[in-house]
């Protein structure tokens, strides 16, 4: 009798589900779940946009991110890639993802990092090089009172007026960086406390020091933006 | 039984083996039949096997040409870059299902200008990707890499990637494929 | 109970099968074979277990390549047990080829090739080598994307054979590309002709085992003298063996059992082996690599030198076949145990290491990129900290350009070129410069492929990759602009 319920149990437990061994049936993932985005991010874009201090550029795991940035920024950014240090994802210019999929996976990592109720980004996301026009002698005035502490040729962060940087980072890419910032390494974002400028930069400030220090780069910014 | 037919047991001792024993037929008759008999089974055998080995050797002497497969349009392939493109392999049978997809890298120099290359590595044919950043092919399986115009740069591949012959048709890019790329092949 | 005496006895008076199974079950062995020899047992009883889960796996496997793959993914998730029975079989067959091979060194340590038993060894040979494609054409079986590429290994290795590697390919394949033949090829080796020669060569091997006896346990000074061996061995067994039922047995199925319930347990426990992804040629993210019989030989074509690789891969194997069955003519007669024979102990260590290494190298491949390890593994926080803005560009750029794939940074990332976490101690920015441009050692080169902004900003990050408290080897005033000429005209 006992042997007889072992080999009941031995039968239940080997046609049972909820083991090691039995394989879970291939379920694939759908591209609109969060899994998927998930996957999605640590296999294409985590290697640069992590969290914290971890990767060397913007961190996306980052609710400050998803404040400000817009979804129609970023997703032209996923899809289009970034000059020579970003690239294009999307699959008609050699990229892995449809664009239904970087449209799910924008949304995804809204869902995933961005702050509840921040459903679209905020107002600095919107601005952009194409929007606001600047200038750049309005920006050297900005730069060397709000900038030029770190960031000036001898500054302590390290100069953004190298040609040889500027050569590698679009004006949006510098936009971008003005924008959000890097709390992470010290670095302010566009609406914090930084030096003579208590409450941050104007969106119309953001665009003259951007324009300035793209003034910089010595040659065309097509010629090595690339395509 | 009868005693004789009971002895003729090969066992050895009964007198069947040998020319002597009691047996009902005479001895160069019995000799003649055995040589006979193996004679037709040899011919009957080599017949046999002529379409048994040539069934299996088949593959081997059979050729195969290669087809002018289309990629698709050339707008598929814009200047200066290096893109993924399949097709269905034109040499294939009912049961190969997906395995008859194939795949290679279009290469794109300038218009009008391709080069196609294979997606198997020279070394052991595992898939090769491309890496438009670097400008490199890498492999997988044992790290052997290329430049973007097939040439080896590194790792343990004798050769270049293998090439298919192309050619521009009515706007579609076209190459002449088929058999698996191999060093017959070579470009 | 005379009814059953009865039915036996006339059954016996018209097969002889008593007659035929006493002397197997009841034949002298020698008294000190102990558990040195439950090797064989074991593998005969995984062997059983491969033929019982085989034919039941091949009443539902389809094999075409059209359906192979769905047919699996069916077993495992839908047909009762179906799970079970592949893990069985995948698990078991693993098994099998450990248990073979500790089998044959037991047998070689020993030297129990030695007269008379020359044909024991090389029936077991040739039970190795089929026992091995066994394992191969199985993993073909499985018609995912391992099996798909691992195929087109074997194409390229038989295309390389001089003259008639194009016929050797195709005879391989059935047809000109890896397909709907190939696998029913494979099949039809996998379970007609395979199994069928394992059957014969597993009795013609149990036939000697019978004529000759098993060998004793080797005692220095104990040589084999073939002249006299026969004679005097079988008067030991006669005076001091002991009968294989249940002397010799008891021990085959105590092991065996053991073996049985972790068999059961493994497979149990680690499920069914694979099917991987799908076996489409064009799902090109993959990372193909053989079962583990097997990966010693892929590691080892790795290492191989290209110069003399295929030469190498070619003549090897079968020098290596043909060693092995020339082992017992080389000696068969002599001392038979190992303290005397440190030479052929040290071949069997050798051996053994390094198909251990070759496996560890295979499974771990140093030598290949972490294909997505530019995109998936981050730049660590400790080396973003204090950085220029040109040198963080500059991490970027490490990862843009794919230098991560093969160059690991804190322990993360490819391990084919050398981890670059203290690279600034290494090299001069000079010398930082010209390994990116022209590359060497197995590097490709950049020259063409980074421009010069590109080239400065991953030259400045490489160069403050240095342990704080060690200093760089940086020359003062070195870091002069990088050539922007030809390079910015890509």
């Amino acid at each position: 009798m006992n042997s007889r319920l072992l080999l009941a149990s031995l039968i239940t437990w080997l046609a049972g589900c909820d083991r090691p061994g039995v394989p879970h049936g291939a379920q694939p993932v759908a591209h609109d779940s969060l899994a998927w985005t998930q996957s999605a991010f640590n296999t294409n874009c985590r290697g640069c946009h992590s969290q914290g201090a971890e990767g060397a550029a913007l961190p996306l795991m980052n609710a400050n991110y998803w404040a400000v940035a817009t979804d129609a920024v970023v997703i032209e950014a996923i899809a289009h890639g970034q000059g020579r240090s970003m690239p294009a994802y999307l699959d008609d210019e050699g990229g892995p993802f449809t664009p239904a999929q970087i449209v799910s996976l924008v949304q995804g990592m809204r869902s995933l990092w961005g702050a509840k109720g921040s459903a679209t980004g905020g107002e600095g996301g919107a601005i952009s090089p194409r929007v606001i026009a600047g200038d750049a002698g309005a920006g050297a005035a900005v730069f060397s009172q709000a900038c030029a502490g770190c960031h000036g040729p001898q500054g302590s962060a390290g100069s953004v007026i190298d040609p040889m940087y500027l050569r590698l980072i679009s004006d949006q890419g510098l936009w971008s960086a003005t924008i959000y910032g890097r709390s992470d390494l010290g670095m302010p974002s566009w609406s914090q406390t930084m030096p003579n400028r208590p409450t941050g930069l104007t969106a119309q400030e953001v665009a003259d020091v951007v324009s300035f220090i793209s003034s910089h780069r010595g040659i065309a910014q097509k010629a090595s933006d690339g395509p | 039984m009868s005693d004789d037919v009971k002895k003729s047991c090969g066992c050895g001792d009964c007198g069947c083996g040998t020319a002597a024993g009691r047996l009902p037929q005479s001895a160069p008759r019995r000799g003649f039949m055995v040589k006979l008999g193996a004679g037709l089974l040899g011919v009957g055998g080599l017949l046999t096997a002529i379409p048994i080995v040539g069934y299996i050797v088949g593959p081997a002497t059979k050729r195969f040409s290669n087809v002018w497969v289309e990629l698709g349009s050339v707008a598929l392939f814009p200047a200066g870059q290096t893109r993924f493109a399949t097709f269905l392999n034109p040499i294939r049978q009912p049961t190969d299902g997906d395995s008859a997809k194939t795949a290679c890298w279009v290469r794109c120099i300038d218009t009008a200008k391709y080069q196609v290359f294979a997606i198997n590595c020279a070394h052991l044919g595992c898939p090769v990707r491309w890496f438009a950043q670097s400008k490199l092919f890498m492999c997988p399986c044992h790290g052997g890499v290329y430049y973007q115009d097939g040439s080896r740069a590194a790792g343990p591949p004798p050769r270049g990637l293998f090439e298919y012959k192309w050619k521009v048709e009515g706007g579609k890019l076209l190459i002449d494929a088929g058999r698996l790329p191999g060093l017959e092949e070579s470009v | 109970m005379s009814f059953l005496k009865a039915s036996l006895a006339w059954i016996e008076e018209r097969t002889g099968a008593m007659a035929f199974i006493a002397p197997l079950l009841f034949h002298h062995v020698p008294r000190n074979a102990k558990w040195w020899y439950v090797f064989g047992s074991a593998t005969l009883m995984f062997f059983t277990i491969q033929i019982v889960t085989g034919v039941c796996l091949a009443t539902v496997y389809a094999p075409s390549a059209a359906q192979a793959w769905e047919s699996l993914n069916y077993i495992d998730n839908e047909v009762p047990m179906g799970w079970m029975l592949r893990a069985l079989h995948g698990w078991s067959s693993n098994a099998m080829v450990v248990m073979m091979a500790i089998h044959m060194l037991q047998v070689f340590l020993h030297a129990s090739y030695k007269y008379p038993r020359e044909l024991n060894w090389i029936t077991g040979v040739f039970l190795l080598l089929t026992v091995l494609a066994l394992a191969f054409t199985g993993q073909v079986m499985r018609w995912d994307q391992d099996a798909y590429w691992g195929l087109g290994i074997g194409a390229a290795i038989a295309d390389r054979i001089p003259v008639f590697g194009d016929q050797v390919r195709a005879m391989l394949l059935g047809g000109p590309i890896i397909g709907g033949e190939t696998l029913n090829r494979f099949y039809a080796l996998h379970v007609f002709v395979l199994p069928g020669a394992a059957i014969a060569l597993v009795g013609l091997h149990m036939v000697l085992i019978i004529k000759n006896g098993i060998s004793e346990m080797p005692k220095p000074g104990a040589v084999v003298v073939p002249s006299t061996y026969r004679k005097e061995f079988e008067e030991r067994m006669h005076t001091d063996g002991v009968p294989f039922m249940p002397d010799a047995a008891q021990r085959d199925m105590v092991f065996c059992g053991v073996c049985l319930i972790g068999l059961f347990a493994l497979a149990a426990i680690s499920g069914p082996i694979g099917p991987g992804g799908m076996p489409d040629p064009t799902l090109i993210n993959t990372n193909p690599r053989p079962d583990y019989p097997f990966m010693w030989l892929f590691g080892a074509v790795s290492l191989l030198p290209p110069a003399s690789e295929t030469a190498i891969m070619l003549i090897a194997p079968a020098i290596g076949v043909l060693l092995l069955l020339a082992i017992p003519f080389f000696s068969n007669s002599g001392e038979r145990a190992p303290s005397k024979r440190p030479a052929m102990v040290l071949l069997a260590v050798v051996t053994v290491m390094a198909i251990a290494a070759l496996t560890w190298e295979g499974t771990t491949s140093p030598w290949s990129p972490v294909m997505d390890g530019w995109s998936s593994l981050p730049t660590p926080a400790k080396f973003t900290r204090g950085r220029t803005p040109l040198e963080m560009q500059g991490a970027v750029v490490f990862q843009y350009a794919q230098c991560r794939n093969c160059h690991a940074l804190d322990g993360q990332g490819g391990r084919r070129g050398p981890e670059l976490d203290a690279v600034a101690t290494r090299l001069s920015y000079d010398q930082l410069v010209r390994q990116v441009q022209q590359g060497g050692g197995n590097m490709p080169a950049y020259g063409k492929n980074l421009d010069s902004a590109q080239t400065a900003a991953v030259v400045a990050f490489l160069a403050t990759l240095h342990p704080s408290n060690e200093p760089d080897s940086m020359i003062p005033g070195a870091q002069l602009p990088i050539p922007t000429g030809s390079a910015a005209a890509h």
